[in-house]
């Protein structure tokens, strides 16, 4: 099965479809997920889609702050993920 | 009369105060106590203690019944008034201690106390510090509603009045077919025989509320922190913190001579999507793991089996499970909650774990105007399951509050309970 494309509108998708997060407004790439309610619950099912759509598997250890501030910056830690992985 | 939905969650509190009166345990008090490096301003506090009873009728507010509908509500009288904050001079030997077991008793200086708040600031006066000790009742707020009061409390403000809670709106049978997958957990757990689970015959200890408070340094705090972090990165504490306590439980069951393949465990989670202006809303729910006790023998080992078994329990649904099944019970008459909430506490010692972790007050250095250095929270817990321990982290300090009935936990099992908590953390 082809590797799905990681790009922040690919990780909003996810965001949302899979009701990680429910805002009330659109997310943009820059959008603070903090703000939109991404708490512990919501991180663990996070990483549990990451690895289900993007086949990566993120340690908890790795999951700081800036990383998962914006579906940007998401999408730009996975992104880097997978190619150091290829 | 205005009457405002119940949560499920407060119907869970609600059975389980009523399970402790009903078994002699009294009402479910908690104390979360701030220590203070100067004197609180007087007017500030008040102000805001005002505030907060005025905008909340939730303070005067009854857990009712409606014949339509069969539905809880908090009925309430409008508005209440808010009782005088008590101010006391200490000496330098005042004894905190005890003055906190009283209040977890629901008594102040032999007095019951007769108000769900009941806010009290102690001068030190020898050095000049302050502590203030808020006692509240456990079945109107939970650990992060008394963090989201505090933060009413710290400083007034111009906040507007809380919006009204979600009652739930499914039909049972599609509860029912949600809440299955935890229906489902809780038999396995009765199958496997789990240590903490509460055995006829076992003894169980219904007496006082007692707790003790493991006070790390600045420097320990910073060493579990270090090891937090590592294992857990900056979001996940509460895999950290259960798996110290799990540890530390299973020291405890060891220390008995008692040995069991799984240990029960009661993560508390963050009920979603609940406004951060709800504080009397109750934000938390539980979520039962069955840890593997052979793999419990490290803290990074300990850490790692958690962190995959609430995995595995939010890929089989179990958190809305638990939610579905507090919506199913609500629909019960509290009395008939008892055995539920009996089962959910199994354990002679231990099953039921809480943790109020993450940061009090984040971003705040001082509370009424003065420089706040600890804050902590102590509750009362009910037997079964007769202890609890409960994380807190304010400024990078870490403090665990030990809470049981007298007669639960000896001196020596207190002693080997803290030795292995002192040594995760900060060993």
């Amino acid at each position: 099965m082809p590797k799905a494309p990681i790009t922040p509108d690919s990780v909003i998708e996810l965001l949302t479809s899979e009701h990680i997060l429910e805002p009330q407004e659109p997310i943009a790439p820059d959008t603070d997920l903090f703000t939109l309610g991404l708490d512990s619950m919501a991180m663990m099912q996070l990483l549990l889609q990451i690895e289900e759509r993007f086949r990566l598997s993120v340690s908890p250890a790795e999951m700081t702050r800036d990383r998962f501030a914006t579906a940007g910056a998401l999408a730009s830690f996975l992104g880097e993920k997978r190619r150091l992985a290829a | 009369m205005p009457t405002f939905p119940a949560t499920t969650v407060d119907f869970f509190l609600a059975g389980l105060e009523s399970f402790m009166v009903r078994s002699g345990q009294g009402t479910h008090w908690a104390v979360t106590a701030l220590w203070l490096a100067g004197k609180p301003d007087a007017a500030a506090l008040n102000q805001a203690w005002e505030q907060v009873h005025a905008r909340h009728p939730m303070l005067g507010a009854r857990l009712r019944r409606k014949w339509r509908g069969w539905r809880l509500v908090w009925e309430t009288d409008g508005p209440v008034s808010a009782p005088p904050i008590s101010w006391h001079a200490l000496s330098g030997e005042a004894d905190e201690t005890a003055l906190i077991r009283e209040r977890l008793r629901g008594l102040t200086f032999g007095q019951a106390i007769m108000t769900p708040l009941h806010l009290e600031v102690f001068a030190d006066t020898t050095t000049g510090k302050h502590l203030v000790l808020l006692t509240w009742r456990h079945a109107l707020m939970d650990g992060t509603g008394v963090n989201l009061l505090l933060e009413k409390l710290a400083a007034p403000s111009d906040a507007s009045p809380p919006p009204v809670p979600e009652p739930p709106q499914e039909s049972p049978a599609l509860l029912y077919k949600r809440a299955r997958p935890l229906m489902n957990r809780l038999h396995a757990m009765t199958r496997a025989g789990c240590l903490s689970a509460w055995a006829q015959g076992m003894p169980q200890a219904g007496g006082e509320p007692e707790f003790h408070l493991i006070q790390l340094s600045a420097e320990q705090s910073s060493r579990a922190v270090e090891k937090l972090r590592r294992l857990c990165g900056e979001f996940f504490q509460m895999p950290f913190y259960a798996a110290v306590a799990t540890r530390a439980l299973r020291r405890l069951h060891e220390s008995h001579g008692w040995t069991s393949p799984e240990i029960h465990l009661h993560l508390p989670t963050q009920v979603r999507n609940r406004s951060r202006d709800l504080v009397f809303g109750n934000h938390m729910g539980t979520l039962p793991l069955f840890l593997q006790s052979n793999a419990l023998d490290t803290l990074d080992a300990a850490v790692a089996h958690v962190q995959q078994c609430y995995k595995d329990a939010l890929k089989q649904g179990l958190p809305q499970a638990s939610e579905a099944l507090m919506a199913l019970a609500c629909r019960m008459p509290v009395r008939w909650f008892i055995p539920m909430v009996r089962l959910q506490n199994r354990g002679q010692i231990c099953s039921l774990f809480h943790s109020h972790t993450g940061a009090f007050l984040p971003g705040r250095t001082d509370f009424a105007g003065a420089a706040l250095e600890n804050v902590c929270t102590i509750p009362s817990v009910s037997s079964p399951p007769g202890l609890g321990l409960f994380f807190s982290d304010y400024a990078g300090k870490i403090t665990v509050a030990a809470a049981w009935r007298s007669g639960g936990l000896h001196s020596e099992e207190l002693r080997v309970l803290t030795a292995s908590i002192f040594a995760d953390l900060a060993g």
